[in-house]
């Protein structure tokens, strides 16, 4: 960035969701650097004090759950050292001396303690010691980083517009009901986690903004245009004028909303539903005009600000859902493994192609068990509304699996005389092409599928999602993907039950005219396209869509597909 | 307080998982415990503090500990640093 701190100046990006928003830079730092000692007042000492126990109350719960996950008792090892390095007392009786008597800021407590003891290791003339060193700086910059972390979402003022290199989704959420109205990030791709919950929450949002947070003063006002993909840091106050037009604009084109009605021109009715992962996004669903949720995620529950793994934090969480919304919810088994690891220790060559999703819940049972208790639970007090959707299904033998636990933990709830709903619908996610091939014997095992476009492409294409390198190659509309969607629908069909979208595809012009010209009738998405699609999906009549779905699998490449699409809506 | 010398026999020395099994069992315990190792003294249930102890194969190090279960701590953590911190191969 060439910009002096008083020029406009315009960087490109791309896109996530739409809209328009105006706000005050809020840069997210999230590089540690050395942290200076800042002195604070007296009364701020309980504050910076809570600070830091909150923060060690984190870290050392994060570290238990994944000792949880790991059997390997060499790993849970390390990382129980690595908790008692957390929640060392001689760290603790340091770093509250340097709060309470020096009279110095939590950062600086922590840093300087551990670069205490990092000193006095490297005086040591042993190099197994001297290795331990990284370690250290490891844990101590984590634990400065939660601190910086809690005291960002304490102190962002309302209509702020993130900077970010890249968030966490659960830092996005904090953010987002302290009063963030947008999202800029310097690193990850539009199906990064961090920007579909944006897209979700309604939030416009930028990723790959090369610098985004370079050069940038506190306070100075930014503008994000999702829907052009550009940010303009210190804008002109020409340019502040038309933007506030045209934000003025989209509002009021939001407001003029009506009921909203799901039907073909020819009365050909389909559900539109809404993807979740957050109560924050409760309040999205009904503005969006939704039919209930079509995938509730909830891996949050374990890798959130807190962490709510406990069967009844577990049932607080599904009952607040159920009671938010109408309409039915299918709640997705934990989907972990795979980019979602939380981020740290489980080290596979291939993740996206190792212990994930099903593979992983049926070698964790207690894991699994507690989470069908408390969905089985919730669906008992919310009768007929509650499906249950099985992420990462590649083998068959894997649906019978699964289907043995839900059956054997009905019984201890019936056992222990809990009510207990008989017929909860168990669905598949179709994401591995052996499931879409076979989607006929797949279907006689379950109550519903559910097609999950983002992994189905990521698998059949073999092009990883996250690789920013080869994200040309990732293309949502490759007729390989389209055929596989179209097999899926039929051997549903053939097995007499239902089958839904909900994957990115679903929430794209091109993708939803296509799925439900091959004859799928439920398409969730994030809340925010629902408006969109159904645009497209009440303009024309069933058979027209089907006519394009024929022709559109006949095709050879992605680009064939969109100038088809073109075509098909000059055709009208 | 009592207090008692012993000898490092891990191969390696006092490293971070010895460490961590040694300020595991010394936590169990009520009595305070400190170590004494070539002029300095820490915290026993610190791993921090007995990490830079930095104490190699053949250190000696002195055991303070203090309080109502002192007798049973020391002969507890000393049958620990027999059996090398519980590190096979070592």
């Amino acid at each position: 960035m060439e910009a002096t701190n008083t020029s406009e100046c315009t960087i490109k990006g791309r896109g996530v969701g739409s809209g328009v928003v105006i706000g005050d830079a809020f840069v997210v730092e999230t590089e540690t650097k050395v942290v200076h000692p800042v002195s604070i007042e007296p009364a701020e000492v309980k504050h910076h004090k809570s600070r830091f126990f909150k923060a060690k109350k984190k870290l050392s719960s994060e570290l238990t759950l994944m000792a949880q996950e790991l059997d390997d008792p060499n790993s849970s090892e390390i990382i129980d050292t690595q908790k008692q390095i957390i929640e060392d007392v001689e760290i603790e009786k340091n770093v509250l001396q340097i709060i309470e008597q020096e009279l110095l800021c939590v950062e600086h407590a922590i840093f300087h303690t551990y670069d205490g003891f990092i000193e006095k290791l490297k005086e040591s003339a042993s190099e197994l010691f001297r290795q331990r060193i990284v370690d250290l700086e490891n844990i101590r910059d984590q634990f400065v980083n939660q601190v910086t972390v809690q005291t960002h979402k304490k102190s962002i003022a309302k209509g702020s517009v993130i900077l970010a290199q890249q968030i966490s989704p659960t830092d996005l959420v904090s953010f987002y009901e302290a009063g963030a109205v947008g999202l800029v990030m310097e690193k990850g791709g539009v199906t990064s986690h961090a920007a579909i919950i944006a897209k979700s929450l309604g939030m416009p949002c930028m990723v790959s903004v090369d610098q985004a947070t370079k050069g940038v003063e506190k306070k100075d006002k930014v503008i994000l245009d999702a829907d052009a993909g550009i940010m303009i840091l210190r804008p002109s106050k020409a340019t502040l004028k038309e933007y506030k037009k045209r934000a003025r604009a989209l509002l009021e084109k939001n407001g003029s909303r009506k009921e909203t009605i799901f039907k073909t021109s020819d009365g050909y009715s389909y559900l539109l539903q809404a993807n979740i992962e957050f109560e924050a996004e409760l309040a999205g669903i009904e503005e969006s005009g939704a039919k209930g949720v079509g995938l509730l995620r909830t891996e949050s529950l374990l890798f959130g600000s807190t962490m709510r793994k406990s069967v009844e934090d577990q049932e607080q969480f599904y009952s607040q859902i159920l009671s938010g919304v109408e309409g039915p919810v299918t709640i997705r088994l934990f989907d972990i493994g795979g980019d979602k690891t939380g981020g740290r220790t489980i080290r596979e060559s291939n993740p996206f192609l190792g212990w994930r999703g099903i593979r992983l819940l049926l070698d964790k049972k207690q894991l699994l068990r507690d989470q069908l208790r408390a969905i089985l639970v919730t669906a008992s007090k919310y009768p007929r509304r509650i499906q249950i959707l099985v992420p990462m299904v590649s083998m068959i033998e894997e649906v019978r699996a699964i289907k043995q636990e839900i059956e054997a933990v009905q019984e201890t709830l019936h056992k222990e005389g809990i009510k207990i709903e008989e017929r909860v619908p168990i669905g598949l996610m179709v994401e591995v092409p052996s499931v879409a091939l076979m989607a006929h014997q797949f279907a006689e095992e379950a109550d519903f599928l559910s097609i999950g476009t983002n992994d189905l492409t990521q698998y059949t294409l073999a092009v990883d999602r996250g690789n920013e390198r080869i994200s040309s190659l990732f293309q949502h509309y490759h007729p390989a993907v389209l055929r596989l969607i179209k097999m899926t629908a039929e051997g549903a069909k053939k097995a007499g039950i239902e089958v839904s979208v909900c994957g990115e595809l679903a929430g794209d012009e091109i993708g939803a005219a296509f799925i439900l010209g091959v004859g799928i009738n439920t398409l969730s998405m994030t809340p925010p396209s629902i408006q969109k699609i159904n645009q497209v999906l009440t303009s024309r009549n069933k058979s027209e869509f089907q006519a394009f779905a024929q022709l559109a699998v006949a095709k050879s490449t992605a680009e064939e597909i969109e100038q088809l699409f073109e075509e098909w809506k000059l055709d009208a | 307080m009592i207090k008692k010398k012993i000898t490092i026999l891990n191969s390696s020395g006092l490293h971070a998982r010895p460490s961590a099994s040694l300020v595991k069992l010394a936590s169990k315990f009520k009595s305070e415990f400190y170590i004494h190792s070539y002029g300095y003294r820490v915290n026993g249930k610190s791993i921090l503090g007995v990490m830079t102890l930095a104490a190699e194969s053949g250190a000696e190090l002195e055991l303070e500990i203090d309080g109502p279960d002192e007798k049973k701590a020391m002969s507890a953590i000393v049958e620990l640093a027999e059996n090398k911190f519980g590190m096979e191969d070592e």
